[in-house]
């Protein structure tokens, strides 16, 4: 709706108009920060991936080199790496999606008065540092964790399962439950956009509570839907603190890789064009996905 | 903080001035030591966690309680060398062998004027030879230790006697390796006899297939002292790959260790501090790397820590069993039978991580 409102906006808007001066004041001061914080670092990184080593200062110039391209094209090992952590991030936005899209449903239409309340409480995981979220898992997983505790208890295993800490699942159990109360946001704004009324027009054409979720509220909160999905799938795919703390050998990603050319190796330019080839791949990834899913079309709708 | 540091900084700098202009006016021009008590200023120290715990430069503290230590960390060597060389700005800075040879060659370490250094003749010959590049002292050495098998005598039956333990079978699922490239090699240079100053191409793909392997045994390696300690004491892991820091600390909690000395021989590591070449503070840096040598200091790293220090007297007057027996100060053939890590050239050390990326990514 948004997108329509912004489309059929008057184009011929001067320069003298003071909305755009607006528009400038408005714009300059994040695209500033953009610039210096995000764009320069990135451009920096570019040009450290082509660099052969570290030696000499950073700013002197240097030969250009594809080396540390090429040598990622002849690991198997990276490139399966690489696959790897995309699906996991894969998997990881769909469940926290999938799991938040309740959430936000109950928040926007079941909560009532008390919406505001069940807001902050969503949120405040946030107060505590991820950290401590992420330990608080090693304590719920490990071999004298909670869950073992009480199966041993119950009597249900005579030993701890080792199998709940130090590998790929709990890695995933880990991210998806960060993930959630990110992913209720955007769902929740895009559902409170929904009018209600629809609903009632819904109902008035004897559509069944299912119908009208599936035809009427469903692809309202598309948009919402989506801008969760991607918020949890492109850090997912660099993610390295949580595979460190919960993963053990078997649960790496391809962020740890990178990390580990960074502290573990003095080779700064190695994991800079590690780094490069994961941001690509992820921009293609999300390209393709908005191109097939074309949120622009849903809306239109 | 960082403006309370830095008004603090100010504070000290307005200081000195005021008083080396008081003392040029009484003395006539000749420079006069401030005395250590009324010393001001401030040194930032990029070290490891753990070492910025007051006992370990008690010395300093005493001497110069007027001066401001800041510590930053770093959470391995190349962590430490990657931070100096996009910059730091920290004065001191605390590698271990291996990595010595980087600072030289990238004039990021400042020569040590060693004449200024008040302790530096109970420091033995053998470990100053190790901070010297050129003919030069670069670094002042200051602790030393083993690197073994750590191992929980509950769940270990008998005792380990070779490195080889951390590819057993037997106990997988509860082997935990340190999380470093250049030390796989050591292992297996040790086990295979491989000489680890000159991995052929052969070995290293030999190297690379063992630990590939022996990936899935371990139930996660560590990065850090503090992550180890936690596994042995819960009993998730029985063997590691482990410095003598952990083996005390486990022993202090009480929990069946022990520490082995494997048919291949341990190896030995020594840390040295340095001084930044960018350092604006080089004399006070130097003063606090002499006190760093001093004795209560050196103490407190032999009791607290179990790791040796640099200071010969402080390890010449050892009397506790425990300590005794961690540096197995009594065996005379512990230290003959000892590897100590040479110096990693760059292209060893950009091999050596590449392949440990590959054996983690592997899995």
């Amino acid at each position: 709706m948004i997108l329509a409102r912004r489309a059929g906006a008057p184009r011929d808007a001067r320069s003298a108009d003071p909305r755009r001066r607006t528009f400038w004041a408005l714009a300059l001061p994040p695209a500033l920060a953009l610039a210096v914080l995000l764009v320069a670092p990135l451009l920096f990184m570019a040009a450290l991936s082509v660099r052969t080593d570290l030696s000499g200062t950073l700013l002197a110039p240097f030969a250009p080199t594809l080396k540390h391209y090429a040598q990622f094209l002849a690991t198997p090992g990276f490139i399966r790496s690489l696959g790897i952590s995309t699906l996991t991030a894969l998997g990881v936005a769909a469940a926290a999606t999938a799991l938040a899209y309740p959430l936000a449903y109950f928040l926007a239409f079941r909560a009532g008065r008390r919406a505001a309340f069940y807001l902050v409480l969503l949120l405040v995981p946030f107060w505590t540092s991820y950290l401590l979220r992420v330990m608080a898992w090693k304590l719920m997983l490990g071999g004298e964790g909670a869950i073992n505790s009480v199966l041993m208890w119950t009597g249900i295993v005579d030993e701890p399962i080792s199998a709940l800490l130090y590998n790929r699942g709990a890695v995933v159990v880990t991210l998806v439950y960060v993930w959630i109360p990110f992913a209720a946001l955007p769902i929740l704004a895009a559902l409170g956009r929904v009018d209600v009324r629809l609903h009632d027009a819904a109902a008035d054409l004897y559509a069944t509570p299912f119908q009208q979720f599936r035809r009427v509220t469903l692809p309202l909160s598309l948009p919402g839907v989506i801008a969760a999905f991607l918020m949890v799938f492109i850090p997912t795919v660099g993610e390295y603190v949580t595979p460190l703390l919960v993963g053990g050998t078997s649960g790496t990603m391809y962020g740890n890789i990178i990390q580990d050319f960074f502290t573990r190796a003095a080779n700064w330019p190695y994991g800079s064009a590690l780094a490069m080839v994961m941001l690509a791949g992820t921009l293609v990834l999300v390209a393709v996905g908005l191109r097939l899913v074309s949120p622009r079309r849903l809306l239109d709708r | 903080m960082h403006s309370w540091r830095s008004r603090f900084a100010i504070r000290g700098a307005i200081g000195l001035v005021v008083v080396s202009a008081m003392v040029g006016a009484c003395g006539g021009g000749t420079a006069t030591e401030v005395p250590p008590g009324e010393q001001t200023g401030s040194l930032t120290v990029l070290d490891w966690s753990g070492y910025d715990a007051e006992d370990f430069w008690a010395d300093f503290k005493a001497t110069y309680p007027n001066v401001d230590v800041a510590f930053e960390f770093g959470i391995s060597d190349a962590d430490i060398y990657g931070k100096m060389k996009a910059g730091s700005q920290a004065d001191i800075f605390h590698p271990y062998t291996g990595w010595l040879q980087f600072y030289v060659d990238e004039g990021l370490v400042a020569e040590i004027d060693t004449s200024k250094l008040t302790n530096w003749d109970a420091v033995p010959d053998s470990f100053k030879a190790i901070g010297q590049f050129d003919g030069k002292q670069y670094f002042i050495p200051w602790d030393w230790g083993f690197t073994s098998i750590l191992y929980r005598t509950d769940k270990v039956e008998g005792e380990i006697d070779s490195w080889s333990a951390l590819m057993d079978e037997a106990y997988d699922g509860h082997i935990s390796m340190w999380d470093d490239g250049p030390a796989a090699v050591t292992v297996s240079s040790y086990i295979h006899g491989y000489d680890e100053t000159a991995i052929t191409e052969d070995q290293l793909a030999a190297i690379k297939q063992e630990w590939t392997d022996q990936a899935s045994l371990n139930i996660a390696y560590w990065a850090a002292e503090s992550d180890l300690v936690p596994l042995m004491q819960s009993g998730d892991a029985w063997v590691a790959y482990a410095w003598q820091g952990a083996y005390a600390t486990l022993l202090g909690e009480g929990v069946p260790v022990a520490y082995a000395d494997p048919k291949e021989g341990r190896n030995s590591w020594v840390g040295v501090y340095g001084i930044s070449a960018a350092s604006e503070n080089h004399d006070l840096a130097l003063k606090f790397l002499d006190q760093k040598l001093g004795e209560l200091t050196g103490n407190n790293l032999v009791s607290l820590y179990y790791y040796g220090s640099a200071n010969g007297d402080v390890m010449a007057g050892i009397t506790d069993e425990t300590l005794k027996e961690a540096f197995s100060v009594d065996d005379p053939s512990i230290l003959e039978n000892t590897n100590f890590t040479p110096n990693l050239t760059a292209e060893q050390r950009d091999a050596w991580t590449a392949m440990w990326a590959e054996v983690k990514a592997s899995q």
